[in-house]
């Protein structure tokens, strides 16, 4: 079975500075997959570097078996690859219906139609509509976008996701910020996610990740430090001292003053 | 089975039905206004004289030019100050058109606009690269090279401009000289324009526009292409600038370097910004205030017209930054204050 995203050798510098400094990586179809490390260790980066946001300074990135290396975000979002972002990223001054149906007329071919009114392209809508619902945000589609509380947002942000019709959602740290009710229900709309979809997750919260990921890749200071299944990664020694809390501080620093 | 497809149908399983559309965006109110306007302005030459009309007729004009900036400005968050050598090209292409082709009003129409389109896309590929100050500044230049060539081409009779068009005609019939029937001519093609534009905007193309004002970056990542949109946009626009164009030279027969100059581009961005951006009767309300205060309240006032239209602006950014769009609009709908304010400023930036 070839892996749906694949990256070999990817590298993102910042001058001197590789924040991404050479990381292998296979995300099979349909896996759940969480990325995490210390503060610093390179996540957002690569996060970017995937998403298209940054360009790649050296390596490949792979979609189904196809180089996107060179391709920019909008083409690989045409091709199943939708982000999101850390701070909901909308469109405040349009309706929340509108910021659904902005990802499903894309998909439907219609985002460049003006020779009738939004409302007849009744699949299009429908199928917005059915997107809100399923977050739950269906009694809100009215509202302006700007009007919604923070985690209303972040479910909105899903719905977006999910309109644009992905094969690989990578969710750039979803619950910061969130609340432990709101918390709660992200991680239940994300497990009630159909089992092909393919996610890549960075998130700080180490609950959520070892709640809903299937395999976990451990970031320090740019490289891949250990890959596998929850529990062996948590049990992995190298790990704890580098992320887990069982470290002493100043080893960090000794590493990070070396390279 | 794709996972996306998958994604749907287990929603499908869900809801089973289909929820219904959303509520039209136009709310009851709308026809309730619009019937009467339309009315009031049809009626207009029966109880005026021709000196009022042909104001009236000018203001028209002006106000699809004035659309045409707030297609870019209000809709697409495209601040612009080029819209008037569109308009130019626009009055250029009806006036060539009158005096070597035909009088017939509707081909000047259609040939200006077609001749407005043309001059945006060749002109446009460049601004639509930038956003912000950078694009208020391009398409300065852009109005500013055209209003160059215009004043120094003999061709189009340079900075004397063109004159002596021959009366306009409509479908092979008599010359039409009264004012009171050039005004509903220019009044029908408003209209035209403005449900166009109207449908532009509710449009889901209209809806992409939208997108790119508010968030760009984030409908890239939607698999959007923010720059492709920019340009249709702009195309059209200078499509809508060009129609007004031949409205503004089916009355007055003549044009000049003048009529195309960074004033007429200011005063529509003014207009656009005293109606309200984004609303589309407002800016037409807008264009009628700017006209009237610089042509016409400016003899009472000593020749200060455009003092008094500095100090509208001035009062309207601070006591109405909605414009008088936003004197009518429903609570609801305006912007909250507090945090959520506070979050849109941080993503515009």
């Amino acid at each position: 079975m070839t892996a749906l995203l694949e990256l070999k050798d990817l590298t993102r510098s910042y001058g001197s500075l590789a924040a991404v400094d050479g990381v292998d990586l296979k995300v099979m179809p349909g896996e759940r997959h969480a990325l995490i490390g210390p503060n610093g260790a390179g996540k957002s980066t690569l996060f970017a570097t995937v998403a298209g946001t940054l360009r790649a300074t050296g390596g490949q990135v792979l979609f189904s078996g196809a180089d996107v290396t060179s391709l920019p975000e909008s083409e690989r979002a045409r091709r199943g690859m939708l982000r999101t972002y850390q701070h909901s990223s909308l469109f405040l001054g349009c309706s929340v219906l509108d910021n659904v149906a902005l990802a499903v007329q894309r998909v439907h071919r219609v985002a460049h139609r003006f020779d009738r009114a939004a409302w007849r392209f009744r699949r299009a809508e429908a199928e917005a509509n059915r997107h809100l619902d399923s977050v739950g945000l269906a009694d809100r589609a009215g509202a302006k976008a700007a009007a919604l509380s923070h985690g209303e947002r972040r479910q909105l942000e899903v719905a977006m996701v999910l309109a644009a019709q992905p094969t690989l959602v990578m969710f750039d740290e979803p619950t910061a910020g969130m609340s432990a009710a709101e918390t709660e229900r992200f991680v239940e709309l994300i497990q009630r996610l159909p089992g092909n979809l393919t996610l890549l997750i960075v998130e700080h919260d180490l609950d959520v990740v070892f709640r809903l990921a299937d395999r976990v890749t451990v970031l320090h200071l740019g490289r891949v430090l250990a890959s596998g299944p929850p529990e062996r990664v948590q049990g992995d020694p190298q790990v704890q001292q580098a992320y887990l809390g069982t470290a002493r501080t100043e080893d960090l620093f000794i590493e990070a003053g070396d390279r | 089975m794709t996972a996306a497809s998958e994604v749907e149908s287990s929603y499908e399983r869900q809801d089973g039905d289909v929820v219904a559309g959303p509520a039209r965006r136009r709310g009851p109110r709308g026809p309730l206004v619009a019937v009467p306007v339309i009315a009031l302005l049809v009626a207009a030459p029966l109880v005026l004289g021709p000196y009022p009309v042909t104001t009236m007729t000018r203001i028209l004009a002006f106000a699809v030019l004035v659309l045409s900036v707030d297609l870019l400005t209000g809709i697409t968050g495209l601040p612009t100050l080029g819209q008037a050598a569109y308009f130019g090209v626009g009055g250029y292409t009806a006036v060539l058109t009158g005096l070597h082709v035909t009088s017939d009003a509707a081909v000047q129409v259609v040939a200006a606009l077609a001749a407005g389109v043309i001059a945006a896309a060749a002109t446009g590929w460049v601004a639509v690269r930038a956003r912000g100050i950078v694009f208020l500044m391009l398409t300065l230049a852009i109005g500013e090279s055209v209003h160059q060539v215009a004043d120094t081409w003999k061709a189009v009779g340079g900075s004397n401009g063109l004159s002596g068009m021959p009366p306009i005609s409509l479908f092979g019939g008599p010359p039409i000289i009264a004012a009171g029937f050039v005004y509903w001519w220019v009044l029908a093609v408003a209209i035209v324009v403005f449900a166009a534009v109207a449908l532009v905007a509710r449009s889901p193309y209209g809806r992409t526009l939208r997108g790119v004002r508010d968030n760009e970056a984030r409908m890239r990542a939607l698999g959007y292409r923010p720059t492709l949109a920019r340009f249709g946009v702009f195309c059209l626009a200078g499509g809508v600038a060009g129609a007004g164009g031949a409205l503004w030279v089916s009355q007055a027969r003549f044009i000049s370097p003048g009529d195309l100059g960074f004033e007429i581009a200011a005063l529509a961005l003014l207009s656009v910004v005293i109606g309200g951006r984004g609303s589309l009767w407002g800016p037409c309300l807008g264009a009628a205030v700017v006209l009237l205060v610089r042509d016409n309240l400016s003899a009472y006032v000593g020749g200060h017209g455009p003092l008094v239209l500095g100090c509208l602006f001035v009062a309207v950014v601070f006591l109405v930054p909605r414009g008088l769009a936003g004197l009518t609009a429903p609570t609801g709908v305006r912007r909250p204050a507090g945090p959520a304010g506070a979050h849109r400023r941080e993503s515009a930036s």
